[in-house]
This record gives C-alpha cells, sequence and structure tokens, in this order.
C-alpha cells in the first residue's frame, strides 16, 4: 500500500526544497505575466479590440492590429525576455558572490557592452557607415555583445592576476572596469554630434522599441537555454553558499563552476544589452524578492527569478509607454527610479541581519 | 599495507611563515587530536590533509594516490570536513544546508532518507525545518555537523577532518557532538582527526596525539599519562594528572613555575 507510506514520510521535502510556497509563488508569477502581457497589448494610444487578435495570420492587417501583432506583442515578449535574462543573470551573481546585492551590472558587464556601443556610434562611425544595408541593423547589436564578453574576458584575466582566487578581488576588479568603460561611454558623449548622441542616449538609457519578433525570439530562447543549463548548476551554486572551500569539500569543482558562471553571466547580460540598451536593478531586484518568498534554494530561486524578471520589466515598459502618451519615457530611467530606493530598503534589510555590518 | 592518508615531506609557505615539512601516516579508522599553541600550524596541517591547500614540496596521498590525482566528487565520498566558519550566505532551510553534503552523489535516492538520519544523528532532527541563519551558534555547529555525517553516511573507511568547531560552544555541548563524532567514525571506521584545544577532551576522547608548534611537527604519540610532560612543555603549563572514571586519564592545569608573574593586584 502506497498510501500509508507516503503519509509516514517526514515532511523533509517539504522543508528542504520549500517546494509549497515555490509553487504557490510560481503559479502567482504566471498568473500576474499573463496579465501583464495582456495589459501590455491592449493599453496604449492605439486601441486595439478582440478581432484584432484573430489577424495573426492575414494577408492584409487593420491598423490596429498592425499596432497589435507587429509593435506591442514582440515588445511585450522581449521585455518579458529581456527581464526574465537580467533576473537570472542577477541570480547567478549572488550566487557566485555570495552576496545578495551583488548584479551584472556591478562586473562592468553591461557598461561594457554600451562601451562598445559608444565607440561604434562616435570614434568608429565612418567604418560603420561602410557596412552593407542588411547587416547594419546587427552591427550596434554585435558591438555591444563583443563589449561585453570584452570586460568579462578582462575581468577574469586581470582579477585572477590581481588577486588569484579571491571572489572579493574579482567584484572589486568589476567595479574598476565599470568605472573605466563609463568613462569612456563619457568620452565618447563628450566628442558626439547631435545627431549621434540621441542615438547613443537610447544605449544609456536603455529602452525596448527596437523590438522585432526575430530579437524577441532569439532572447526567449536564450533564456530557455540559461534555465536548462541551469538546473545542474544550482546545486553547485547552493553548495557555494557553504563558502568556496566548504563547496570545494563536498565536491564542487569550484574554479571550473567559476568559470561557468562568469561566462552565463556574461552571455545573459549582454544578450539584453544588445537590443535594449542599460537596464537597471532588474537583476538586483528579481532574485531578491523570489528569495524573500520562496527560499534561497537555487534550484528555485533561478526560475523562478526569470519570470520575476519578466514580470518587473514587462509592468515598467508598459508604464514606460503609458505615462507620457504619445511620447514615451526610455525604461531604463523608469527602471532606476524605482530600482534604486528599493535598493537602499535592501541595503537596509540586510545591514539588519548582519548587526550593521554589510 | 597502504595507510589511509600519507603525508611524505608536506611543506608550504604562507607569506612569510614556513610550515612542515610534514611526515605523517594515518591509519583507517584512528582517532587523532591536533594539537598546539595558536599560530602554531594546526589549520595549515588540516588543509594540506584535507588537499585545499597543495604542498608547495612532497606529497599529501590518501589511499596511495596523491589528493590531486582525485576528481572532486570521488573525494567528497571518502574524505568530509567539519569547518570552523559556520556562515551561510542565503537563508536556507537547515535541512537544505545538511543535503549539500550530498552534493557529490548523483543521482541519489536514499538523500531525503539519509539526511533524516544526519540531522537525528547530530540531535539536530528538530531543526530540520527551521532556516539556517535563524539558528543559534550551537544549533548551526549541529546542522553543519550533520551535513557532514550526511557526506560520509553510507561509506566506510573515509576520512573525517574537524577544524575547531567546537571551540565556542559550551562544554555540555562540545562533549556531546565530539562523541557523535567519534560513535559515527566508529561505526563506519572512517579516521577522525581534529584540532582539539581542551586539554581533557583531547586525551579523554581520542587515541593519538600530534603536538604541533611554529609549523613542524614535534610529537606524534599515544594520547595516555606519558603523553603530560610534552603537553605542558608544548603548552606552557603545569599539568597534574587526575585519573578519570572512564579509565583515562585527566588534566588540572596550572600556570608554569617559571611563567611571567602575574600583574600585581591593583590597590
Amino acid at each position: 500500500m502506497a498510501a500509508p507510506e507516503h503519509t509516514l514520510r517526514p515532511p523533509v521535502r517539504l522543508a528542504a526544497g520549500d517546494a509549497d510556497p515555490a509553487l504557490r509563488l510560481g503559479a502567482l508569477l504566471v498568473a500576474a505575466l499573463a496579465l501583464a502581457l495582456l495589459a501590455a497589448t491592449s493599453l496604449g494610444a492605439v486601441k486595439v479590440s478582440v478581432g484584432d487578435w484573430g489577424q495573426a495570420f492575414a494577408a492584409e492587417r487593420s491598423g490596429s492590429a498592425q499596432v497589435l501583432w507587429e509593435l506591442r506583442l514582440p515588445r511585450a515578449l522581449l521585455a518579458a525576455a529581456v527581464g526574465a535574462a537580467l533576473g537570472v543573470a542577477g541570480a547567478l551573481s549572488q550566487g557566485l558572490f555570495r552576496n545578495p546585492l551583488a548584479d551584472p551590472g556591478l562586473l562592468g558587464v553591461t557598461s561594457g557592452a554600451v562601451c562598445a556601443v559608444a565607440l561604434v556610434l562616435t570614434v568608429f562611425a565612418a567604418a560603420a557607415d561602410g557596412v552593407p544595408a542588411d547587416w547594419r541593423p546587427w552591427v550596434l547589436p554585435l558591438a555591444a555583445f563583443a563589449g561585453a564578453l570584452g570586460v568579462v574576458a578582462l575581468l577574469h584575466q586581470v582579477a585572477r592576476w590581481l588577486t588569484p582566487g579571491s571572489v572579493a578581488g574579482l567584484l572589486l576588479t568589476g567595479l574598476a572596469l565599470n568605472a573605466l568603460t563609463m568613462a569612456v561611454v563619457g568620452l565618447c558623449t563628450y566628442i558626439a554630434t547631435d545627431e549621434q548622441l540621441r542615438s547613443l542616449s537610447f544605449w544609456t538609457l536603455g529602452s525596448l522599441a527596437g523590438a522585432t519578433w526575430a530579437v524577441a525570439g532569439v532572447l526567449l530562447a536564450a533564456v530557455a537555454l540559461a534555465l536548462w543549463q541551469g538546473r545542474r548548476l544550482a546545486a553547485a551554486l547552493n553548495a557555494l553558499a557553504l563558502g568556496e572551500a566548504a563547496a570545494a569539500h563536498v565536491g564542487v569543482d569550484v574554479a571550473r563552476l567559476r568559470r561557468v558562471l562568469i561566462v552565463a553571466i556574461a552571455l545573459l547580460s549582454a544578450l539584453a544589452v544588445a537590443w535594449c540598451g542599460l537596464i537597471g536593478f532588474i537583476g538586483l531586484m528579481a532574485p531578491h524578492l523570489v528569495r524573500g518568498a520562496a527560499g534561497a534554494d537555487q534550484r528555485l530561486v533561478l526560475p523562478l527569478a526569470a519570470l520575476a524578471g519578466a514580470l518587473l520589466l514587462l509592468v515598467a515598459d508598459t508604464a514606460a509607454r503609458l505615462v507620457a502618451i504619445p511620447a514615451e519615457v526610455p525604461v531604463g530611467i523608469l527602471t532606476a527610479l524605482i530600482g534604486a530606493p528599493a535598493f537602499l530598503l535592501l541595503l537596509r534589510g540586510v545591514a539588519r541581519q548582519q548587526g550593521g555590518q554589510a | 599495507m597502504t595507510p589511509l592518508l600519507q603525508l611524505q615531506g608536506a611543506a608550504l609557505r604562507l607569506g612569510a611563515q614556513a610550515f612542515g615539512p610534514f611526515t605523517l601516516s594515518l591509519g583507517a579508522g584512528e582517532c587523532v587530536a591536533i594539537m598546539g599553541p595558536s599560530g602554531a600550524g594546526k589549520s595549515t596541517l588540516l588543509k594540506l590533509m584535507a588537499g585545499e591547500r597543495a604542498p608547495a614540496t612532497g606529497t599529501v596521498a590518501l589511499d596511495g594516490r596523491p589528493l590531486t590525482a582525485w576528481r572532486h566528487a570521488a573525494l567528497a565520498r571518502r574524505r568530509a570536513v567539519l569547518p570552523q566558519q559556520h556562515a551561510v550566505a542565503f537563508a536556507m532551510a537547515a535541512s537544505l544546508v545538511v543535503q549539500l553534503g550530498r552534493f557529490a552523489v548523483e543521482p541519489d535516492a536514499a538523500r531525503e532518507r539519509i539526511t533524516a538520519a544526519a540531522l537525528a544523528a547530530a540531535h539536530a532532527g528538530h531543526l530540520a525545518g527551521r532556516r539556517f541563519d535563524t539558528l543559534s551558534g550551537g544549533e548551526q555547529a549541529r546542522v553543519q555537523l550533520a551535513r557532514t555525517l550526511a557526506q560520509l553516511w553510507d561509506v566506510e573507511g573515509g576520512l573525517l577532518l574537524v577544524d575547531e568547531p567546537l571551540a565556542a560552544l559550551d562544554p555540555g555541548l562540545q562533549l556531546e557532538l565530539l562523541a557523535v563524532l567519534r560513535d559515527f567514525a566508529r561505526q563506519r571506521g572512517h579516521a577522525l582527526v581534529a584540532i582539539v584545544h581542551d586539554l581533557n577532551q583531547a586525551l579523554g576522547g581520542f587515541e593519538r596525539l600530534w603536538l604541533v608548534q611554529q609549523g613542524r611537527l614535534l610529537h606524534d604519540r599515544p594520547a595516555d599519562r606519558q603523553a603530560l610532560p610534552a603537553l605542558a612543555q608544548l603548552l606552557g603549563v603545569r599539568l597534574q594528572a587526575v585519573d578519570g572514571d572512564d579509565g583515562r586519564v585527566g588534566v588540572l592545569v596550572r600556570r608554569a613555575a617559571g611563567a611571567a608573574p602575574a600583574p600585581e593586584p591593583v590597590a
């Protein structure tokens, strides 16, 4: 008889995985995300009717159906995908640094991407003009991607040379590179023409206005892939919370784990920045909110942080489109306006937990 | 017969301080206390044995194979380390912390059963659902002990390394957790090497003493009455033997005769 045996089992599994609150949070996030998608696609300057949803494969779409299928839906999906990528990248960074205040932005990865974009827009503007017209939409995303990866490679080498084996050293190296890349961005801003300045500000302020189905699809696939890989990383990340030495004692190859984490964080944040520019604080807040509600088991935090990040950025982007119709506020400004005070509250919570020694 | 753990002239430098060369041999199921004054190199010796630090010269071999040649997961199935530091970065459930001891076993059908059994063995079954960071120091020590037990729960002839985890706990709890460790090691034939500060714990609970001073091994000898002169010299104290009712020797500790004079009482 299976049933009595089941009831006799000690409640260890629930306590260990916190499966119950996690399941509830997951369901809640999925429902909220569905609602947010509905709101993001229906609200805006142009009214969208129920009939417009039926024109998915119509040869000739009405004006409002075009807005729905060619603007709002890809943009909403891109917002969700970028938010999810930032949420997972944030959760991975916090696990790597064993610090709830870590964020891919702190590694200098995102500013490295913006730095490369700024250089292409200003210093190498003439060279970029020589690119064939078909390839032009990919120039800036590729530059952003190269910039992010460049910073990560540099970060890894410099940190290994300066402070071998120290995660704190890695974090501080990231801070220094962050300052360096932002200084280059500032320099580019200084020498930019008026026109260059406008496209530059798209990247530094962060916006999802450039959404297309192709871009949204690439990002959604990348997030799905990262979560699939993350299932295997999560157990090692949990062990890393014990400290690097103790993680090694229970069998984690810490050096390899660090390498894999760094590359994963770089890829995810580079993908997010490549089409949308700097969008801060999502990577910081999403995992934090999830841990508060469902516990710190990374096997649950990674997928839930993806959902929470998607929801946060989708809501923020919808608000950014709606607050000043017909104009729109860059969503990066909005996330920073809300995220910075939230970060301070988080800092206060952490300081209290550690007896004022954060 | 190959010893369980063999240190062959293992030495390293940390900053200005040199440690070793240590040449030591540990058999299966042996129970050793490492003793010595602060900064003598006890923790460094333990880290060499754990594979946490590689020797600059010489070798450290487990089962006749250098530690550097072991795969991480395979090594974790043979030796566990109970650390001095207990901090866990995030707010994890205590039972999840214990489960981490099973990391190297994948897939692990017995994970939940062993987690529960290890918690019970460390007298921490009631803490399973609690958040680790809300536990008291003593409770955290129990949970970390359970994690270490879970790691070597279903193997035999392994190695348990313990880095003075008990120093901050009250005496009753120290003795209790030490007894749990010893029983666990005896039942499974694990060797147990622990850094111990308390002379009576070392003499009462261990068979062998490694006395360390200034990065060197001074003595490797049985933990019996004849060890008292060496211990007294090592720690700079006077020792008076007391016969315990368990047949083992205990000590009263007094200041050595030649020690620096006590400060004048304030008038």
